[in-house]
């Protein structure tokens, strides 16, 4: 088989580890879900030999900071307002191919999160559309055959008392720039990695894929 | 000129007088001579720095032939005026003509013409020396010699300036030069016709605006590029038979992501056609018998309105929800408000379960007419009015729309403010008792005030006594030494925890604990303090506040100045002091925020642990993005290439590239129009190049597409 690399392609290249970057906003509570970063990169670690940063950061989404981080995660359960400045530095990190992935903490979607949230990624990257559970973000690493994995919280009625069979995205040029949830995953992840060996199959795959994606796509 | 004076041996009174007379009117010619032709050469130095100066001033009336002539002539008159000279007398001429004489002269013939003159007999001797005087002068030649040396010079000097202005004549003047520039750069264009008439002859273009913006439709003449409001209907009428039109949408990098062919109508005698301003540029390309002309329409969107939130000014927590906040908003609109209120987010509840509501209050409406493109938005929030519970966040915001029907329509929103109430229980609430300044604040503002009192009495002192000076000054001096004790507590951080600076100490008492005194100042000890803990000594010093030790230095410093009665050299050992404090408490200083549980996951045990390996899929480079300036630096250089032999060719290049620029590089986009505008003016484009390439290789972007959102122009 022909090595189609170009020079100086990925295995050339020096390997930084992959930092899970917290987005830190003005308005709300972005850090309502605090272990998910720290479960994310576990389950990297674990499934994956992509090197990793043993610990999380938290990035102002305000500060060109967020620039270093491929994938940023932004939660809360309180209205999203972001500032001009917020605005600005989220577009440009769109626009230099960073992902963001933004989870309802309140699995509501007459919640105010949801409401705001939504208004604002409008205004920043454009409309959130459904995403097919034929994406390739679902079989990037582990396949989700159904497309996003559910949550318990979904299933016991918590919130809007729905089951969201999709997830939304914005993509432009066949790329995820924005990734929305409403399912919920900040609850389902937020427990100590630790705890992981309690659980029959574990919860938090479907985070490596999205951080496979990030970093590949 | 010439006069005949030749020797005669038996010359009579009369005849010698009339032979002086004739002399003396040569000389006055010679001289009126030179003077005529020095004010030639003034007249024409006048026109020469009068042409130099249109090299460098603009070429105006005062440039012209004929106003340069008459100026001229006036500084020659004003010369000849000035300089002219009455004719010589009869003993001038005389004395002259002695003068020519090639043997020393006797001036027999100066004193009988003087006796003549006076009418006096003249002595038959001297009358013989005089005719033998006047007779030996060799008087032609001395004339014909002075004149050439009278008039050769102005003679010369007038004729190179005439030649300079002959020069000048020949050379056409800088704005002349340009025109003909102008006229080489737009000549014959292939087809054979001079390409600055209009391919289709003119055309009229009246731009109507959307109705629900108010504003009134405009004739705009014949122009090639037009800016109008989205929406607004751009007609275009003309004569002659009905040409096609061919529409395009203009996107970035020439992308054309639309076309269309608007319809013509026609009527007698000419066509019109109209076309719908789109908020991305559009270019309507007529053509018709071989030619085409191109109109660009500059599409305008309408902005959504700028909302900014004066008051209340910042985020509150507040302890019990009562009272009353003022609100207050400022609002702009490109073109016209239609509504505005103030917008509440109210979220209750904590952990998992909020509720959320939403209050409008303040609502305002305005007419279309008059248009409001300004306003102020007004209200007050009764905080009790919405019963609020402890923990509860309010957030607000002003919200207004303009008049723009479209259904997808957005709403300018100022910033978010939000209001907590703060819970009983909650440790960062208001309901913290005060604590009192940490000590290095108060010694911070005790110095401040003890250097006030210093400058003070130093400015006082001269109007003191000596004694009531050093009685101040010793005051001073105990505050500024209980301040330094004071300062020296904090100086040292101690193992045990506790903290300390001067006590006693003596060299070799074995008191050894890292710090030494020299001379009543605190210095690190060069000795063997390790940090170990040693018995019999104090616990080890694990920590220098340096500034503060610095300050500590400095009040020492001050203080013996003080106690020596010498305010004035105390200042600057106290401001030392002072700046040192100011430092250690900015340095001092923590911001606390909420910060999340840190979890740091043990990587080798957790792949240690794991039983799969992934496999990732490798990154593609992307293609490399095109390089969008240097596309439009070689259009540019093809359109003033192309400038040389066709500029209607041209034009219709640098428009279509300003309509692509108007979005990303409004600066490209404003110096092509300079470019654009040189051309139809039919001057010298080549500056206006040169200044759009700069400008292009430059590369001042604006952060956003100007013609985006809320910003209104």
């Amino acid at each position: 088989m022909r090595d189609t690399r170009p020079a100086g392609s990925l295995s050339n290249a020096p390997t930084a580890p992959f930092v899970f970057a917290t987005a830190q906003y003005d308005s709300g509570d972005w850090d309502s879900a605090p272990l998910v970063p720290a479960n994310i990169i576990d389950s990297v670690a674990r499934y994956t030999s992509l090197p990793v940063r043993p610990q999380g950061v938290t990035v102002p989404l305000s500060s060109e900071a967020v620039f270093g981080y491929p994938l940023l995660y932004l939660t809360g359960h309180l209205p999203v307002r972001f500032s001009t400045r917020e605005t600005d530095v989220l577009r440009r990190y769109l626009d230099r191919g960073g992902l963001l992935f933004v989870d309802d903490h309140n699995h509501d979607v007459d919640g105010a999160f949801n409401k705001t949230a939504r208004e604002e990624i409008k205004r920043v990257a454009g409309p959130l559309v459904p995403l097919p559970n034929t994406h390739e973000l679902y079989r990037c690493f582990f396949v989700f055959e159904n497309g996003p994995p559910t949550t318990s919280h979904e299933m016991n009625g918590w919130g809007d008392n729905l089951v969201h069979e999709q997830l939304d995205a914005v993509v432009k040029n066949g790329r995820i720039r924005v990734l929305y949830s409403n399912k919920d995953y900040s609850s389902e992840w937020s427990f100590h990695p630790d705890n992981k060996r309690f659980l029959s199959v574990d919860n938090t795959r479907f985070g490596v894929n999205l951080v496979v994606y990030a970093l590949t796509r | 000129m010439s006069i005949a004076m030749r020797p005669h041996a038996g010359t009579s009174h009369g005849e010698l007088l009339t032979r002086i007379e004739q002399l003396r009117g040569a000389l006055h010619a010679l001289r009126r001579g030179r003077l005529v032709l020095v004010c030639a050469c003034v007249a024409l130095m006048v026109m020469v720095v009068g042409r130099a100066l249109t090299v460098v001033l603009p070429a105006g009336a005062w440039s012209r032939w004929p106003v340069l002539w008459l100026l001229g002539s006036a500084a020659a008159a004003a010369v000849f005026w000035r300089r002219r000279e009455a004719a010589p007398d009869l003993v001038q001429s005389a004395l002259w003509a002695e003068e020519q004489r090639h043997t020393r002269p006797d001036f027999a013939l100066t004193t009988a013409v003087e006796m003549l003159a006076a009418q006096q007999e003249v002595p038959e001797a001297l009358w013989v020396a005089a005719a033998a005087s006047l007779n030996s002068a060799p008087i032609a030649a001395a004339m014909a010699a002075q004149r050439r040396a009278a008039w050769r010079g102005p003679a010369a000097f007038a004729l190179c300036c005439v030649l300079v202005l002959m020069v000048g004549w020949l050379q056409p003047a800088p704005g002349a030069r340009a025109k003909t520039d102008a006229r080489s750069i737009t000549g014959k264009t292939p087809s054979g016709t001079s390409s600055t008439v209009p391919a289709l002859g003119a055309w009229q273009v009246r731009v109507q605006p959307p109705a629900y913006s108010g504003l009134p439709a405009q004739a705009l003449g014949d122009v090639n590029s037009v800016a109008a409001l989205s929406g607004s209907r751009v007609s275009l009428q003309g004569r002659g038979a009905a040409p096609t039109v061919e529409l395009q949408l203009v996107g970035n990098d020439s992308i054309r992501v639309g076309r269309a062919a608007p319809l013509v109508k026609t009527y007698e005698g000419g066509w019109e056609t109209s076309v719908l301003a789109a908020e991305a540029p559009l270019t309507v390309r007529l053509s018709r018998g071989g030619r085409t002309r191109l109109l660009v329409i500059e599409g305008r969107p309408d902005s959504i309105p700028s909302v900014t939130l004066d008051a209340p000014a910042r985020d509150s927590v507040f302890r019990e929800p009562v009272g009353v906040l003022p609100l207050q908003a400022t609002l702009r609109d490109d073109i016209g408000l239609a509504r505005a209120s103030f917008e509440l987010i109210v979220s209750s509840g904590e952990g998992e379960r909020f509720t959320v509501r939403t209050v409008t209050i303040g609502a305002m409406q305005w007419s279309r007419s008059p248009l409001m493109p300004r306003a102020t938005l007004r209200g007050s929030l009764n905080l009790a009015s919405l019963s609020l519970l402890p923990g509860d966040v309010v957030h607000l915001r002003a919200i207004a729309r303009d008049a723009h029907p479209g259904a997808q329509r957005e709403y300018g929103s100022s910033e978010t403010r939000a209001f907590r109430i703060a819970r009983p229980a909650e440790y960062d609430s208001v309901a913290v008792e005060p604590a009192p300044p940490p000590e290095v604040d108060k010694s911070l503002l005790s110095q401040r005030m003890l250097l006030l009192l210093t400058e003070k009495l130093d400015k006082a002192q001269k109007r003191m006594a000596r004694p009531e000076v050093l009685r101040e000054s010793l005051k001073l001096a105990r505050d500024q030494a209980r301040l330094r004790l004071a300062v020296g507590d904090v100086v040292f951080q101690r193992l045990s925890g506790e903290s300390s600076a001067e006590h006693a100490h003596a060299a070799g008492d074995g008191h050894d604990h890292g710090v030494d005194l020299q001379g009543g100042k605190l210095s690190m000890s060069t000795s063997s303090t390790t940090g170990m803990l040693e018995e019999g000594n104090d616990s080890p010093v694990i920590a220098i506040n340096q500034p503060l030790l610095e300050a500590y230095n400095a009040m020492w410093d001050a203080g013996r100045a003080l106690e020596q009665g010498d305010p004035h050299g105390a200042i600057p050992p106290m401001k030392r002091a002072l700046e040192a404090i100011e430092r250690s408490r900015a340095a001092s200083r923590l911001y606390l925020r909420g910060k999340p549980p840190q979890v740091i996951v043990d990587i080798a045990k957790v792949r240690l642990a794991g039983k799969d390996t992934g496999q990732v899929t490798r990154r593609t480079v992307r293609e490399p993005l095109p390089s969008r300036l240097a596309a439009r630096d070689a259009r540019l250089v093809q359109a003033a290439q192309l400038a040389t032999r066709d500029v209607s060719a041209a034009r219709d290049s640098l428009a279509l590239l300003r309509a692509e620029a108007l979005a990303d590089a409004p600066a490209f986009a404003s110096a092509l129009a300079r470019v654009l505008d040189a051309l139809t003016a039919g001057g010298d484009v080549t500056a206006a190049f040169v200044e759009a390439r700069r400008v292009l290789g430059n590369v001042v972007r604006t952060p956003g597409s100007v013609w985006s959102r809320g910003v209104v122009p």
